[in-house]
C-alpha cells in the first residue's frame, strides 16, 4: 500500500488572461486532446497514489466535469479515492500557492488521511514522474520538506513532507508568519529542507506564452517520448470522435492531430485539437488550435492559441509573432479585421491635455491603434489651454446646436490629424471653456452634455465606428445614449474602469435634460459609472488583479453587485508604460544608463539623490524611494509604523517626493525630525521630475491599499530599482517575488494589508541588498529592467477584445 | 430485477471467412475504421436504447472480446442492476456445452433471460456495422402486438442471395421467409435481429435439444411461420453492412473514407458510437509525412505516404513509403521503402523495408504469408 497521498493545488491561477475566464489552469486543453490535470492524475495512478485531493479555485466546473468520478484514474475508490474540497470562504483570494488557511478549511481530510506522506503539487505541470521517487529521495534525506526543481532549476511548487508536519502548519495557520509551503520553505530557519532535480521533461504551465511552449515541445521526438511513455500512459477523459479525417488537398508537416479533426487544408507545425476543422484554403502555422475550431477558407493563422470554439471565418488573417502571440477566446468568432473603426470618447487625452494616468492611456492607444491599421479616432472637449496651443492645426468642421434641458447651446467641432489618428474636439462657450477640467460644481451636467453632443456630432463619420470605447464616469452616459440612438444602436460600447472610487453621482435632472426621458430614477441622484457599466456592451478595467478584485465589495464598495452581474462581459487588460521613459535617454538623471552600465552608473545616481535631498551620502545605505499622492489608498496607515521600526536599522535611508493629506504628512515630519540624516520629505513639489528618485533609490515603496494599474512600479522597474509592493492590483501583475533559489522574480511583494507583512519584505530587501550575495543582487536588477510593460502591447489586447466583441455579434 | 425487454448478443462461429484476421481474434472484436471494433456499433447502439441487460454469448477466442468490453463502461452499459454479461461454454454433467447454431446458444443461456424476468428478448448479432434505436424497433413490436419481429433493410440485387429474405405487406407482416434464395422474391433482406416475445421464444427453442431448431434463419423462423405466429418485420432505412468476409470488411473501410458524413460518427447527436480508450497521445505527422484522404488513429506516427486507406491506431508508417488504398489494423509497423496497395495488413505486423505488393484484389497480410504475398525489392 502507498504511503503516499496528494494535495493538488489548483488555487493557482498563473496569468493566462482570458484563457481562463472559462475555466481553471488545470481544466486547460493541451497536447491536442489532454487537459493539464490529466498529467497530474495520471501520474498518480502510475505512481499508485489512490487518495487525492483537490482545492480549486473560481470556476471548476470545467474541471470536475473533466474529472467526473475519477475513474479515469482510478480513483473512484471504496476507500480514498478522488475529492474536490471546494472553497468555503469566498472571499480568500486565489494566490500564488495554496495557503495553510485554505487547506484549513478541509481539515478533516487531512486528519482522515490514512497515509503517513503528503505531497503537495500544481495542477498545471505538464511532467511524467514517479512521485515515489521524490518520496524515496526525502526519507533517503532524512528531510522536513522536500521541494521538486525542474533541471533548468524552475521551482514547481510540488513539495513533499509529512502528514504531522503539514497539519502542524494547517492547524496554527493563523499564528503562523508562513501562509503557504513556499514561504516555510524559503524563511523558516526550523526545518530541514532538500531539494530534488527531475531530470525528464517538465513544464510548469502558468502563461499563455509557456502554454504555446510547451505545446511545440511535444514536436520534438524526446519531449514525447519523456512524457508518453508506454509503460507510464497518460489516460484522460474518453470522447467520442471518430479518427482524424485527411481530404484531398490536405497537407500536413510536422504537427500533431488529434482524433475527430478533419483536415482539408494546410498545416505545418501545430497542434489540432479534437473535432477541430481546416478547410481547404487555409493554412495553419506554428499554431494551438484546440477542441472544435473551424479555420474557414482563405485564412491564415499563425502564432496562435485559438481557444476552443474559435470560429475563423473566410478571409481572416490571425497573425501573432512568436513574441506575441495571437490569442482567442473561447467560441470568438474571428472577422478579417480590415478596416476595424475605433472612436474613444474621454475628457482628457495625451499630449493633449493630462490630470492623470487616463490620459496617457487613450492617448497611447489611439496612436498604437493607428500603427496597428486600425481606424482610430478620439472624441474630447476642447479646453481653452488645447486652443491655444493647437490654435493652427484645429481644423474647424462644422458648428451645431445642441438642446440640453430647457435651452440650446452652440457647440464648434474641430479636428485635428495626427499620425494617422483623428482626434475631434468639441468647443462649448458655456461649458468647457474654463480653466480646469474637472472640480466644478456642475461637472455632471457639463459631462452629461459632453456625452451628447457626442452622439449628436456622430454623423461627422460616413460610416459609423465599430466600437465606442469610454474611459471612466465622465462618459458613462454614452451607453445609454447609444442605445437610444436610432442611426448608432448597434454600435457597440466599451466601457473601461480606471479606479472604481469616482464614479460620478450628480442630479437625477440630468437624465431628463440630455434627453433620456424614458429612463425613471428613483433616487434624486444618479451613478454615471454605474449607468455606464449596466449599459455597455462589454466593461474593462486596467489590470487583470484589479478585475479580479473588483469581484469583491471592499474593492468595489456599492457597485459590487453590478460587477459582478457582469462578469461574462468583464475583462482585464494590464496597462503599459509609454516608450519614452527610459533611463538611458533620460536627459534629467545625473548619468542615463543602460542595463549594461547599470552597476557602474546607478551608484552615480544615488550619490547624487542623497545630495540632492541632503541625506548622508555613502553607497552603502539602502535607499528607499516614493514619489507619490500622500493620501490612504497609497498605504500610508502601513507604512508609517512600518517605517517607525525599519528607521531604527542605521544604514537605511527614505526619500519622499508628493504632497497630500496632513495627517500623514504630521507623521512623516516627526520622522524627518528624528532620523533627520536619512529622511527625507519633499513635500508639495508636485510638478519637479521625480526621475531623480527612480534612478537614485535602490528601491520603491509602493504598499497601496489597492491600485487599479499603477505605473510608478513599472517605471522603477525600468530603472533598475526594485519595487517593494502589496499584491494588489496592476502590482501585483507587474511585479513578481523574487526566488533566490531559481533567481527569477524582479521585486518583493507581501499579500496581507498589515505593517508586519511590509516589514518582512522591507527586512528581505534589505538583507539581499546588503549582506546577500551580489551576483544575486544584480540578477534582481537585470530581472526588474528587462521587465516588459509597454502600451503597444495594451493596445493589441484592446484590439483582440474589440474584435471578440464584433464577433460576439455574430452569433 | 424485472425487465421488459433484455438483450442477447450471438458472437457465432470463428468468422472463418475473415480468415488470418480472426486467428486470435473473435469477430466482434475485429478493428475496423482505425479507432473501432465492430462490437461497438451494436453495445452503443444498446447504450442509446437504454437497454442495459445484455448477454453476450461466445465461445471462440473469448480472451481479447471479454478484456475490451470489460463492465461495458465504456459503453455507459455499467449500470448497477444491469451490465454486460459473458455467457461464455461450460460443462455440464462433465461435458462442454458446444453451441451447434445460433438459436442453439440462446437456448443453453435461457436461464439467463428468465433470471431478468424479461417479457421480450432481442437478439443481435456483434459484428455489423450500423446504428439502431432498438427502442423504435420494440415500439413497432409492441404496436402490432408481434410475436417476432425481424429488422429488415434493403439489398442490391446481386447480394440478396447471400442473406436470409423476407417478403411483407403494407402493415410489415411477413409473408414469407427464405434464407438465402437463389430466387429471392424481394429486396427485404434480414438483419439477423430479431425480437421476440419471450414464451413465443422458449416454445419454439423447445425441441432444440433434440437437435431441431437450431438455427434462427434455418429452422426457427421457418417453423414459427408455419405455425401461424404473429411475425412482423421492422424496415430499417440507413446504413447497414455485415462485414463477415474480406471483401465487405475492406469495402465498408472504404465506405468510411469516401463518405465525409459515415455514419455521422463525428456528431454529437443522436447515436454516438463509442468506443474504449487505448489511453494514447495523438497521432503525429513528420516532416515527410503526407496524408490524402484518409483516416487515422491515435498513437500513429506517419512519416511516409497514406493514400485513401484506414489506419488504426499506434501505426508507424517510415520514410518513403507509400500506403495506398489500404486498411492498416492497429499496431502496424511499416519500415522505410515499402509500397502497399489493396492490402488489409493484419494488427501487430512489421512490414520489413522495401516490401512490395501491389494486390489486384484484397489481400490480407500476417506475419505468416508476409513473404509469400510480397516481395523484397533489394
Amino acid at each position: 500500500m502507498n504511503n503516499l497521498f496528494m494535495v493538488v493545488d489548483a488555487t493557482i491561477k498563473g496569468n493566462y488572461n482570458k484563457l481562463t475566464r472559462h475555466r481553471m489552469p488545470g481544466a486547460m486543453p493541451f497536447g491536442a486532446k489532454y487537459r493539464l490535470i490529466d498529467f497530474t492524475l495520471s501520474n498518480c495512478k502510475n505512481s499508485g497514489i489512490r487518495n487525492v485531493a483537490i482545492f480549486p479555485y473560481g470556476n471548476y466546473r470545467s474541471l470536475s466535469d473533466h474529472i467526473g468520478s475519477g475513474d479515469r484514474w482510478d480513483l473512484s475508490r471504496r476507500k480514498d479515492g478522488i475529492f474536490i474540497l471546494q472553497p468555503k470562504n469566498l472571499n480568500l483570494k486565489s494566490e500564488d500557492s495554496i495557503s495553510f488557511q485554505r487547506m484549513y478549511e478541509h481539515i478533516e481530510y487531512f486528519m482522515r488521511s490514512s497515509q503517513e506522506y503528503v505531497i503537495v503539487t500544481p495542477a498545471n505541470i505538464v511532467w511524467n514522474i514517479d512521485y515515489n521517487d521524490v518520496l524515496n529521495n526525502h526519507t533517503l534525506r532524512q528531510a522536513d520538506i522536500t521541494e521538486v526543481l525542474s533541471i533548468d532549476g524552475t521551482r514547481l511548487k510540488t513539495f513533499v513532507l509529512s502528514k504531522d508536519l503539514l497539519l502542524s502548519f494547517i492547524r496554527n495557520y493563523d499564528d503562523l508568519q508562513y501562509r503557504n509551503l513556499t514561504e516555510v520553505f524559503d524563511y523558516s530557519p526550523s526545518v530541514n529542507k532538500n531539494a530534488y532535480v527531475f531530470e525528464s521533461s517538465c513544464f510548469f504551465i502558468n502563461t499563455p506564452e509557456e502554454l504555446f511552449k510547451a505545446n511545440m515541445a511535444l514536436l520534438e521526438i524526446d519531449t514525447r517520448h519523456q512524457l508518453f511513455n508506454p509503460q507510464r500512459p497518460i489516460f484522460s477523459k474518453e470522447t467520442m470522435s471518430s479518427p482524424s479525417r485527411y481530404g484531398d488537398n490536405a497537407f500536413v508537416k510536422n504537427s500533431i492531430i488529434a482524433s475527430g479533426a478533419v483536415i482539408e487544408g494546410t498545416v505545418y507545425n501545430s497542434i489540432i485539437g479534437r473535432k477541430a476543422i481546416i478547410k481547404k484554403g487555409a493554412v495553419v502555422k506554428n499554431s494551438v488550435v484546440m477542441n472544435q475550431c473551424i479555420i474557414e477558407d482563405d485564412t491564415l493563422v499563425q502564432y496562435s492559441i485559438l481557444d476552443k470554439e474559435t470560429k475563423v471565418l473566410e478571409k481572416a488573417f490571425v497573425n501573432g509573432s512568436i513574441d506575441d502571440l495571437f490569442i482567442s477566446e473561447k467560441k470568438q468568432i474571428v472577422v478579417s479585421d480590415k478596416g476595424l473603426k475605433v472612436l474613444q470618447i474621454a475628457v482628457e487625452c495625451e499630449p493633449f491635455v493630462k490630470t492623470g494616468g487616463l490620459a496617457d492611456v487613450v492617448g497611447a492607444l489611439a496612436q498604437n491603434y493607428s500603427k496597428l491599421g486600425v481606424e482610430s479616432s478620439v472624441m474630447m472637449p476642447l479646453y481653452p489651454r488645447i486652443k491655444d496651443k493647437y490654435r493652427v492645426l484645429l481644423e474647424m468642421r462644422l458648428e451645431a446646436i445642441i438642446p440640453y434641458g430647457q435651452k440650446n447651446y452652440k457647440v464648434t467641432l474641430y479636428s485635428y490629424l495626427d499620425k494617422n489618428t483623428n482626434f475631434y474636439f468639441i468647443e462649448s462657450y458655456d461649458f468647457f471653456d474654463r480653466e480646469m477640467i474637472y472640480g466644478y460644481e456642475d461637472d455632471g451636467d457639463r459631462f452629461a452634455f459632453f456625452s451628447k453632443a457626442c452622439l449628436s456630432l456622430i454623423d461627422i463619420f460616413e460610416e459609423l465606428p465599430d466600437i465606442i470605447h469610454i474611459h471612466d464616469w465622465h462618459t458613462g452616459l454614452i451607453p445609454l445614449l447609444v442605445k437610444n440612438d436610432e442611426r448608432a444602436k448597434n454600435v457597440k460600447t466599451l466601457m473601461t474602469i480606471h479606479n472604481i472610487d469616482y464614479q460620478g453621482i450628480h442630479p437625477a435632472g440630468i437624465l431628463n435634460r440630455i434627453g433620456l426621458t424614458d429612463v425613471v430614477s428613483y433616487k434624486p441622484t444618479i451613478n454615471f459609472m454605474e449607468l455606464g457599466l449596466n449599459n455597455a456592451s462589454t466593461i474593462s478595467t486596467v489590470s487583470p488583479t484589479y478585475h479580479d478584485e473588483l469581484r469583491y465589495e471592499y474593492y468595489s464598495k456599492n457597485l459590487v453587485e453590478i460587477i459582478n452581474r457582469r462578469e461574462r462581459d468583464f475583462y482585464g487588460i494590464l496597462n503599459g508604460l509609454s516608450e519614452e521613459i527610459n533611463p538611458e535617454t533620460d536627459l534629467t538623471i545625473k548619468v542615463p544608463y543602460s542595463a549594461n552600465t547599470v552597476f557602474r552608473d546607478k551608484p552615480i545616481n544615488k550619490k547624487y539623490l542623497q545630495e540632492i535631498m541632503n541625506i548622508e551620502v555613502g553607497e552603502n545605505f539602502f535607499v528607499l524611494g516614493m514619489v507619490t499622492r500622500i493620501v490612504e489608498q497609497k498605504g500610508f496607515d502601513i507604512l508609517i509604523p512600518a517605517l517607525e521600526e525599519f528607521m531604527a536599522q542605521n544604514n537605511v535611508e527614505f526619500v519622499l517626493l508628493g504632497t497630500g493629506e496632513d495627517r500623514y504628512i504630521q507623521k512623516l515630519k516627526e520622522l524627518e525630525v528624528k532620523y533627520p540624516n536619512r529622511f527625507r520629505l519633499n513635500i508639495g513639489y508636485d510638478a519637479t521630475n521625480p526621475y531623480y528618485i527612480y534612478a537614485g533609490a535602490d528601491a520603491y515603496l509602493m504598499p497601496s491599499r489597492f491600485e487599479p494599474c499603477g505605473t510608478s512600479q513599472m517605471i522603477a522597474l525600468k530603472y533598475g530599482t526594485i519595487p517593494i509592493v502589496r499584491q494588489t492590483g496592476g502590482l501585483n501583475d507587474t511585479v513578481e517575488q523574487f526566488d533566490t533559489i531559481s533567481k527569477k522574480g524582479n521585486g518583493f511583494k507581501f499579500y496581507n494589508y498589515d505593517s508586519k507583512d511590509l516589514l518582512f519584505q522591507l527586512h528581505n530587501a534589505l538583507n539581499l541588498f546588503t549582506n546577500g550575495d551580489s551576483i544575486l543582487c544584480h540578477q534582481l536588477i537585470q530581472n526588474a529592467m528587462s521587465a516588459h510593460f509597454s502600451l503597444e502591447i495594451s493596445a493589441k489586447s484592446y484590439v483582440e477584445l474589440y474584435r471578440a466583441m464584433i464577433g460576439l455579434n455574430n452569433q | 430485477m424485472k425487465r421488459s425487454l433484455i438483450a442477447m448478443i450471438l458472437v457465432g462461429g470463428k468468422g472463418s471467412r475473415l480468415n488470418e484476421i480472426t486467428k486470435d481474434t473473435a469477430k466482434p472484436a475485429v478493428s475496423f475504421g482505425a479507432k473501432y471494433r465492430l462490437i461497438d456499433f451494436t453495445l452503443s447502439s444498446l447504450s442509446y436504447s437504454n437497454i442495459d441487460v445484455v448477454g453476450l454469448i461466445t465461445q471462440y477466442e473469448p480472451y481479447e472480446l471479454m478484456n475490451y468490453i470489460g463492465n461495458g463502461g465504456s459503453w455507459d452499459l455499467d449500470t448497477i442492476e444491469g451490465g454486460v454479461s459473458f455467457l461464455t461454454p461450460y460443462a455440464k454433467s462433465g461435458e462442454v456445452q458446444w453451441q451447434k447454431g445460433t438459436a442453439h446458444a440462446i437456448s443453453q443461456y435461457f436461464n439467463f433471460v428468465k433470471q431478468y424476468q424479461a417479457d421480450h428478448v432481442l437478439i443481435l448479432a456483434g459484428d455489423h456495422i450500423y446504428k439502431m434505436d432498438y427502442q423504435k424497433m420494440f415500439e413497432h413490436h409492441l404496436k402490432m402486438n408481434s410475436d417476432i419481429t425481424i429488422a429488415s433493410v434493403d439489398v442490391p440485387q446481386n447480394e440478396a442471395t447471400r442473406f436470409g429474405i423476407i417478403d411483407y405487406d403494407a402493415d410489415t407482416s411477413i409473408k414469407s421467409f427464405q434464407e438465402k434464395p437463389e430466387q429471392p422474391k424481394s429486396l427485404h433482406a434480414s438483419m439477423g435481429i430479431y425480437l421476440f416475445k419471450t414464451a413465443v421464444l422458449e416454445y419454439l427453442l423447445k425441441d432444440v435439444e433434440h437437435g431441431e431448431s437450431l438455427d434462427f434463419g434455418i429452422n426457427v423462423i421457418p417453423r414459427a411461420h408455419n405455425e401461424k405466429f404473429r411475425l412482423y418485420a421492422y424496415p430499417f432505412k440507413g446504413y447497414w453492412r455485415d462485414v463477415g468476409t474480406i471483401e465487405s470488411l475492406f469495402q465498408a473501410n472504404m465506405d468510411m473514407l469516401d463518405d465525409p458524413a459515415y455514419l455521422d460518427l463525428n456528431l454529437s447527436k443522436g447515436i454516438q458510437i463509442y468506443s474504449k480508450s487505448m489511453n494514447l497521445p495523438p497521432h503525429i505527422v513528420l516532416e515527410d509525412g503526407m496524408i490524402k484522404n484518409s483516416v487515422i488513429a491515435d498513437g500513429c506516427i506517419i512519416d511516409g505516404t497514406v493514400l485513401h486507406s484506414t489506419v488504426g491506431y499506434q501505426t508507424v508508417v517510415m520514410k518513403n513509403s507509400v500506403i495506398e488504398n489500404c486498411v492498416l489494423l492497429p499496431s502496424t509497423f511499416v519500415s522505410e521503402n515499402v509500397y502497399l496497395k489493396n492490402v488489409i495488413v493484419n494488427k501487430g505486423v512489421i512490414i520489413p523495408s522495401n516490401y512490395r505488393l501491389i494486390a489486384k484484389e484484397i489481400t490480407v497480410i500476417d506475419s505468416s504469408n508476409l513473404s509469400e504475398a510480397g516481395e523484397i525489392d533489394e
